[in-house]
């Protein structure tokens, strides 16, 4: 199977095949697909768009704690369970500090999507190591859209791919799809499952890559996309956080 | 498995094949994009008294050449009354569109996803003025990541145009708002030229720039006034917006004022991955601005070309950017004509191609490939044409087709003969964004997955 990115836009970078140490993190990111992610040369595969979060920052963020994010509403309670397998609530992760929250799903073959989402965390995750000011005060949450693939065992295997020793980086998924509909909507996640004529789950889905920045009172305080989701401005959205 | 046909930015699609591109060129760089044939164009269409119901309503036009309805009106829903129905726009998952009165400052916010071929209304939002502090006339309608930004036309203090933006939850709730920089307050943006009029019109997002830029029309007490008084008024013509402000897109402040004299109106932004500039026309001088970075990360503004003569009003007002960045349609209100430029040196643009489409052209959207280009005809309720000077239809929906030289007519619907009313703003739907098929038996139901 041949590796497409649907992207509007034309190349903010094309690379085919991608730098060493980019593929190296890719390759980390999409390991676990079942699908040959980047096509040999004869295949004539299309270039990999890559968004603008696997780049340098193309401009300065404003200043740190100089600019409002102003609430966007409280964020949204659910039932979880946790790479162990025990059950508990999203609440629970919520509050006591600036959380980062994505939902994702390890089988995901994006690499503009759920990849791009663990790889900004993952940036994300360096910066508040290197930072006095943030350790301690951050958490990052990765959520799985997929219960039925991503069962607890192979959540914390994804996870333990990412997380540095130590950090309190949460990969969470639920008992079902039933149970987990009600988060989703909560927080405006909408996923398109695809199913055969038959009605057979296939495994895929489509949904809006969307990163959410969750205050120490559970308020949503931004929400990021493909387009904007950057280590920098998330780093820079937390450090405003921390400030006010 | 129903092959979804779509490209989305930001929009995972998995085990997609073919990707081809396509959809309207001139949405936000954060929306969910259509590749492939739309089935839908959603009009905003603007009420006219003893036409139809005389109310504002979102009319659904089935585009696919493939169905039994093709070209057809296949679904009208009126909202109560007449509010200045003017744009809208769609969620960055557009299942929800987005649409707002200009007098009433009402929106009306419709889920086109249940069933596409069936907006329905999901919610009002009748508290604008209020939530806002007092900004009046909501203009567009932008997707910004999990929200809207929606551009304000005038206040409710001199109903001038001074006025600001504000921010809603996709599902319709305030976040917040923000004035435009004016002389008494810069809010901290530096004024480059002449002007810091404060006024307000249509917004454009450059994320990769960081940089959201705003562009100026004028206030309700003009947008609402007869054309012919208004004209004849010095001081009214005198209160138009001279300005385009680029704003730190991530803090939502304003960084530099740019005079571009003479209400420029759309705004329209290169997709090119390092083409950092947009292009405006001017209502009043009848010209192309190009709004730029230059290498070293200043913006500018300069006029690059002229839209027919000046000294007859052509009226320059929609405008559509072809998703190569080579091309961009000019649409003129008062001569009835669209052009082409090719822009593909965007500070050299040269006139290749002009067509009369119709009285008092207004709008212009094209499919992402090109091949498909729609019009309407409607401005303003107090500044549309009762009377064709040539034709049967002075407030329709065309469809043409583009081969690269001709554009060749193929349909087009009188909307007033229809009952319908003043269509105004063009949006496309498809199906396949949700998952769906269209109904083989027509367009009532959504095909199950």
């Amino acid at each position: 199977m041949r590796f497409t990115v649907a992207h509007p836009l034309k190349p903010a970078t094309t690379i085919w095949p991608p730098a060493d140490t980019m593929r190296q993190w890719l390759i980390g990111l999409l390991g676990c697909c079942a699908i040959s992610t980047f096509a040999t040369p004869h295949e004539h595969a299309p270039p990999v768009v890559l968004a603008p979060g696997y780049e340098d920052l193309q401009f300065d963020p404003p200043t740190a704690g100089s600019y409002q994010l102003p609430a966007m509403g409280d964020a949204a309670d659910g039932p979880i369970l946790d790479t162990s397998g025990q059950p508990g609530r999203l609440y629970e992760y919520l509050g006591d500090k600036a959380t980062v929250l994505s939902f994702i799903f390890t089988t995901c073959n994006d690499v503009n999507g759920c990849p791009l989402a663990t790889y900004v965390m993952s940036g994300v995750q360096k910066a508040v190591l290197q930072d006095p000011e943030l350790a301690g005060q951050v958490r990052l949450v990765s959520f799985s859209f997929d219960p039925e693939k991503d069962t607890p065992a192979v959540l914390g295997r994804y996870g333990d791919q990412f997380r540095a020793e130590g950090f309190d980086w949460k990969f969470l998924t639920t008992t079902s799809e039933e149970t987990l509909r009600p988060t989703l909507d909560a927080y405006d996640q909408w996923v398109i499952r695809d199913y055969d004529e038959a009605g057979n789950y296939l495994g895929t889905m489509s949904h809006i890559l969307r990163v959410y920045l969750i205050d120490r009172d559970r308020r949503i305080r931004n929400i990021y996309s493909t387009s904007y989701l950057h280590a920098d401005t998330v780093v820079n959205d937390l450090r405003t956080l921390l400030l006010q | 498995m129903i092959r979804i046909f779509i490209a989305v930015l930001g929009l995972l699609v998995t085990a997609v094949s073919p990707l081809t591109q396509a959809d309207e060129t001139c949405m936000s760089p954060y929306m969910a994009k259509i590749v492939g044939q739309e089935d839908y164009v959603y009009i905003w269409t603007l009420g006219m008294e003893g036409v139809g119901d005389g109310e504002d309503k979102l009319v659904t036009v089935d585009v696919n050449p493939d169905s039994k309805t093709y070209g057809e009106v296949v679904h009208s829903l009126s909202v109560g009354g007449r509010n200045e129905a003017h744009h809208s726009g769609l969620t960055d998952d557009r299942r929800y569109l987005w649409a707002s009165g200009l007098d009433t400052s009402k929106i009306f916010i419709f889920d086109i996803y249940t069933n596409p071929a069936q907006p329905k209304l999901h919610r009002e939002i009748d508290d604008f003025v209020a939530k806002t502090g007092g900004i009046v006339g909501p203009h567009t309608n932008y997707a910004l990541p999990g929200r809207m930004l929606i551009t304000g036309l005038s206040n409710n203090r001199d109903h001038g145009g001074r006025t600001g933006m504000a921010e809603y939850t996709n599902d319709g709730d305030f976040i917040t708002s923000v004035w435009m920089p004016t002389d008494d307050n810069l809010q901290g943006a530096v004024k480059s030229g002449n002007y810091a009029d404060g006024y307000g019109y249509d917004a454009r997002a450059l994320p990769r720039r960081n940089v959201l830029v705003t562009s100026s029309f004028t206030g309700w007490n003009n947008y609402m006034m007869n054309l012919g008084k208004m004209m004849g008024d010095p001081e009214a013509m005198k209160r138009f917006g001279n300005t385009v402000v680029i704003w730190d897109l991530h803090a939502r402040t304003p960084k530099k004022i740019l005079d571009v004299p003479g209400a420029p109106l759309e705004l329209r932004c290169a997709w090119g991955s390092r083409s950092n500039y947009c292009f405006t026309t001017t209502a009043l001088t009848s010209k192309i601005w190009l709004i730029y970075e230059d290498d070293a990360g200043e913006w500018h503004s300069k006029p690059v070309a002229d839209i027919g003569d000046a000294s007859k009003i052509p009226l320059p007002v929609d405008i559509s950017i072809s998703a190569d960045d080579n091309h961009l349609w000019v649409n003129t209100w008062n001569d009835g004509l669209v052009r082409l430029f090719d822009i593909s040196d965007p500070h050299a643009p040269e006139q290749v191609f002009e067509k009369r489409i119709g009285e008092q052209i207004n709008m212009v959207s094209q499919s992402w490939d090109g091949e498909r280009v729609y019009f309407t005809s409607s401005l303003l309720a107090n500044w549309d044409k009762s009377e064709s000077g040539d034709e049967s239809d002075v407030q329709y929906f065309k469809l043409y087709n583009w081969d690269g030289a001709t554009l060749t007519p193929e349909f087009s619907l009188d909307f007033v003969e229809m009952g319908l009313g003043s269509p105004h703003q063009m949006r496309f739907g498809a199906h396949a964004l949700y998952g769906s098929a269209p109904a083989k038996a027509g367009h009532d139901d959504m095909a199950a997955r």
